[in-house]
């Protein structure tokens, strides 16, 4: 009953991270074959909607030295400094590697790749692509990897489970969306690029496929997910649908403003300082939750916003630099922003945390590896800097992917039988689903709790009783999610039992940021707590590390990988 | 705000089942400032969880959510529902085959895509060490808007040849083939211009300009395709002239 | 469901997994006043094949004798021959207008370093050498010049 397909590497999920991986891999063996396997088609990854711009030493004002510092300083010193430190120096390469392969980076007047100021960065590193960097990136890396025969595309497919035998992980069981029919794609390495969870949340910056599949399917092989307490909140989100208005806007020059007009960030203290518009995602997110919570916010359908205001950058600089900002408020927003401020409000944008990797994108389980959103390496520590993400996603795409070539190389095959028959069982689990129509769960009524109980537990500001309410919450919708109801039940092109696969993912996903949230006993960075305002490097210098057991969660340290970066106070 | 309610009626088509494709009706509470997609996701999320169809950014971006809209080619994240009456027809996009309910086959697309072959050609790979490429902000502007295109394949539902000639390589290809012709950094032009005169047909192309029309980025295909053709011409008249090595 | 398109259209180069319906044509493209813009200057074709035919059939005439050819001349101030002609202007009056409306875009945003002149200047550049070219005619077949 069961299609097998025989490759090497099979890499889950066809963003930037994915991409970058499945051409890093053929690029690395020439024999070599390769299997790209995502629930949509690539183009639709969501990298396509980042908008500000991917960062990289660019000039001679500037240095590794100081994007590596920006960066630890960024992550509230949590991030591995190791880490750090390949990074910032692979990232211009990556960058370059992506103009050779036609990407339309913007250039100065002499024909150099521009460069934009970002949140969080000293000075101007960003490279940008007017204002829509992820949907360039993106269509880049998969236009230039269609030159290669070697890496085979299974578009529209839903990696159910990791196929692992003798303690190795051997392949996946993919279903095939279309047909409805269960594939077993066995292969000697497994990369995991499906991007972060930011649908556990209500209001978020993420589209729909955001479902945090690769860290439900890294953790329920027991393969341990590290810092999930720290969600990034992007300040800048359109209340009610949560749409990205990038960062960039300002970088530009844009300005926050609450209802009396004033420049809030630079009238009150909130630790940015001079930086004010600039400074790093986390402290911006609060001040715009404590503005609102002072009573100097803007009343709306959707709840309580603060106004970003473009209105003095003018038109030629906004049409030339801004365009789709300016396209989004106007569609989904309903303002223009040349003579009005657009409402934006903190939205969920980014998953510090994900599946535990080492600096080459090893897991714990051999064979296994994970890249971008989806992993926690960690250069981002506690709070990432807007556009490290997406270089992010090239850096570690691509030694990922050398590193599982180098595995797959060494390894043997496992015992195909059993892995046949871990598939089987998939098949037959799918199956079930499928015709479960007497579920006493509703699909979006998990969802909409779901939603709520994140968005109280696990806001900008959290607290210690509500973060384990919520715990207890997620912990029994994760037992009401056993029983949804699944009304579709033809073969082809069920879309509900995808849903359906995805709720089941996302309440254990949040399980693990809920969990890992309620032990940090400190705020840094992304993560602050009301009941504990301060870090606490003595106690609390350390990764959350979050295993989804079948008798609960169970959780551990790691320790951060310091170097010449000392801890220090993070003042702007 | 409440929009009051809206009819609407939607092709469903469950080929283990169906036929042929039929259509179901219903009439949902609307609000004021939701996109025709919002209704889709109500419809699905409270009344009837086995309508399939595509969808993810909600930003006019991903381009996954094209549908046809009282017969008109959409993306439905970025149409209002207030710009409709009281009755709405969904049906999936035109000239594609339908795999089920508002969901089209898309590998006709994809091999198009492919066959233009939309990547940067040079003779010699540039290595790492030799940094970015210069290239001006005019030379940018060449062939920038061609690349904003977000593959919705609006521009395939529209266009009256698409619907008559399989082998036309259609709107997006063709304008995505453009835009690597026009790309200072690329030297393949030859190659990608024996598609367009041989397997692609481009000509084919006569110039209704609905695909421009409908395009929801602008990208203004119906110049690119005519504006390939005008190069596809002059490439194929100077091959007499220059000598070019054989590709 | 409207009127197939073709059903191959957009048919990928191996079968699918699964069994599709046909595509459709847009159920608005007859109602739908672009459409029908573009269907008729599809038609127009036909006009400019029987003028093609009366071409011939004149430079035929002109070699049977000068009695055939004073009939042939006779037969143009025909009430019916007059608004068939008529009828051709019009089209070509609307094929020209919607030629060059579409015409800029054609053009390529730059050859080497020049660009072409802006949208406005092409436009009126298109019907000055139009008219003038008309007029030039007009001048030769009244016997205005050259006679």
């Amino acid at each position: 009953m069961t299609d097998v397909c025989r490759h090497d590497v099979i890499i889950v999920g066809g963003g930037a991270a994915g991409l970058r991986a499945a051409i890093a891999a053929v690029e690395a063996d020439p024999e070599i074959s390769v299997a790209l396997v995502s629930k949509v088609y690539p183009m639709r990854s969501h990298t396509v909607s980042a908008e500000g711009g991917a960062a990289a030493v660019a000039r001679d004002e500037d240095s590794l030295e100081m994007h590596g510092y920006d960066t630890v300083k960024g992550s509230d010193f949590l991030g591995d400094q190791n880490v750090i430190e390949y990074f910032v120096e692979e990232a211009p390469k990556e960058l370059t590697r992506l103009e050779h392969w036609g990407c339309p980076w913007s250039r100065n007047e002499d024909g150099s790749v521009a460069t934009r100021a970002f949140g969080g960065m000293t000075t101007k590193r960003t490279w940008y692509a007017t204002d829509k960097v992820g949907f360039h990136m993106l269509h880049t890396l998969f236009q230039h990897s269609m030159r290669f025969d070697r890496i085979v595309r299974y578009d529209e497919h839903f990696v159910t489970r990791l196929l692992v035998d003798d303690g190795n992980v051997r392949g996946v069981s993919a279903l095939d969306i279309r047909s409805g029919e269960v594939r077993a794609i066995l292969g000697r390495s497994v990369i995991l690029a499906t991007g972060g969870a930011g649908k556990i949340f209500p209001f978020t910056t993420n589209g729909m496929i955001k479902t945090g599949d690769g860290m439900a399917l890294a953790a329920a092989a027991g393969v341990p997910l590290k810092d999930m307490e720290f969600v990034q909140y992007h300040p800048t989100g359109l209340p009610g649908t949560g749409i990205l208005i990038t960062e960039a806007s300002r970088g530009e020059g844009g300005l926050l403003k609450n209802s009396e007009g004033d420049r809030f960030l630079v009238t009150y203290d909130y630790g940015v300082g001079k930086k004010a518009e600039l400074g790093p995602r986390d402290m911006i997110s609060r001040a715009v939750v404590q503005e609102i919570e002072a009573g100097r916010g803007i009343s709306g359908p959707y709840g309580e916003f603060v106004h970003l205001d473009l209105t003095h950058i003018g038109r030629e600089k906004l049409e030339a630099r801004l365009p789709f900002v300016l396209e989004l408020a106007r569609t989904y927003a309903g303002v223009d922003p040349l003579t009005e401020p657009i409402p934006i409000r903190p939205v969920v944008h980014y998953m510090m945390g994900g599946v535990d990797t080492d600096i080459d994108g090893a897991t714990s389980l051999p064979g296994l590896y994970a890249a971008g959103e989806t992993a926690c390496a960690s250069l981002n520590g506690a709070n990432r800097l807007g556009s490290n993400s997406l270089t992010e996603c090239l850096v570690f795409g691509a030694r990922a992917a050398q590193h599982a070539v180098l595995y797959s190389r060494g390894s043997s095959e496992g015992n195909e039988s059993a892995l046949l028959a871990q598939a089987e069982a998939e098949a037959a689990r799918v199956s079930a689903l499928r015709r479960h129509k007497k579920g006493s769960e509703k699909i979006s009524t998990i969802r909409r709790e779901l939603n709520t109980t994140m968005e109280e537990g696990c806001g900008v500001y959290r607290e210690q009783a509500s973060m384990l309410a919520t715990v207890q919450t997620v912990a029994s919708l994760q037992d009401r999610a056993s029983d949804l109801r699944v009304s579709d039940d033809s073969m082809v092109f069920n879309t509900e039992v995808i849903a359906a696969l995805e709720m089941k993912n996302m309440v254990d996903v949040a399980q693990a940021v809920s969990v890992s949230a309620a032990a940090r006993l400190e705020s840094r960075g992304a993560h602050t707590c009301r009941d504990f305002s301060s870090r606490d490097d003595e106690n609390f210098m350390h990764h959350t590390l979050c295993y989804l057991e079948a008798g609960g969660p169970r959780l551990d340290k790691k320790s951060v990988h310091l170097g010449h970066w000392e801890p220090e106070e993070r003042k702007y | 705000m409440s929009l009051g309610t809206k009819k609407f009626v939607i092709t469903r088509f469950d080929p283990d089942r169906d036929t042929e494709p039929r259509t179901e009706e219903y009439e949902i509470p609307v609000q004021s400032d939701w996109k025709v997609l919002d209704a889709i996701n109500f419809i699905k999320d409270e009344i009837d969880g086995s309508l399939s169809y595509r969808w993810s950014c909600r930003m006019a971006v991903c381009g996954s959510c094209g549908m046809m809209v009282n017969g008109e080619p959409k993306l439905t994240c970025k149409t209002a529902l207030s710009s409709y009456g009281d009755s709405l027809t969904i049906e999936p996009l035109a000239n594609f085959p339908t795999i089920r309910d508002l969901v089209v086959e898309m590998d006709g697309f994809m091999d198009k895509f492919q066959k233009v072959k939309p990547w940067i050609i040079q003779a010699k790979e540039r290595a790492v060490e030799e940094g970015p490429q210069h290239q001006s902000p005019e030379d940018l502007q060449a062939f920038k808007q061609f690349s904003m295109c977000i593959n919705c394949m609006l521009c395939y539902s529209a266009c009256p040849v698409v619907a008559t000639d399989p082998e036309f390589l259609g709107p997006a290809a063709i304008a995505l083939g453009h835009r690597y012709n026009m790309d200072s950094r690329d030297e393949g032009a030859d190659e990608r211009n024996a598609v367009f005169r041989g397997e692609g047909t481009i000509f084919s192309c006569s110039y209704a300009n609905e695909c421009s029309e409908v395009c929801p980025k602008n990208v203004d295909p119906a110049g690119a395709v005519n504006q390939a053709k005008f190069n596809a011409v002059v490439d194929w008249a100077s091959s007499f002239v220059v000598k070019r090595e054989k590709e | 469901m409207s009127r197939a398109a073709h059903p191959d259209a957009m048919s990928p180069a191996e079968p699918g997994r699964t069994r599709t319906a046909p595509p459709q044509k847009p159920a608005s493209w007859p109602s739908h006043p672009r459409m029908r813009v573009y269907t008729l200057f599809g038609w127009t074709g036909v006009l400019y094949l029987l003028i093609g035919f009366g071409l011939l059939e004149t430079a035929w005439s002109l070699g049977q004798g000068e009695v055939v050819w004073d009939a042939k001349l006779a037969s143009f101030s025909h009430p019916a021959y007059v608004a068939f002609h008529l009828l051709c202007l019009v089209s070509v009056v609307f094929v020209a207008v919607r030629f060059f409306r579409l015409f800029p875009k054609s053009q390529p945003a730059r050859i080497g370093p020049a660009k072409p002149p802006p949208r406005p200047v092409i436009l009126a550049g298109l019907y000055a050498v139009w008219l003038g070219v008309t007029a030039l005619f007009v001048a030769i077949l009244s016997g205005a010049i050259f006679s």
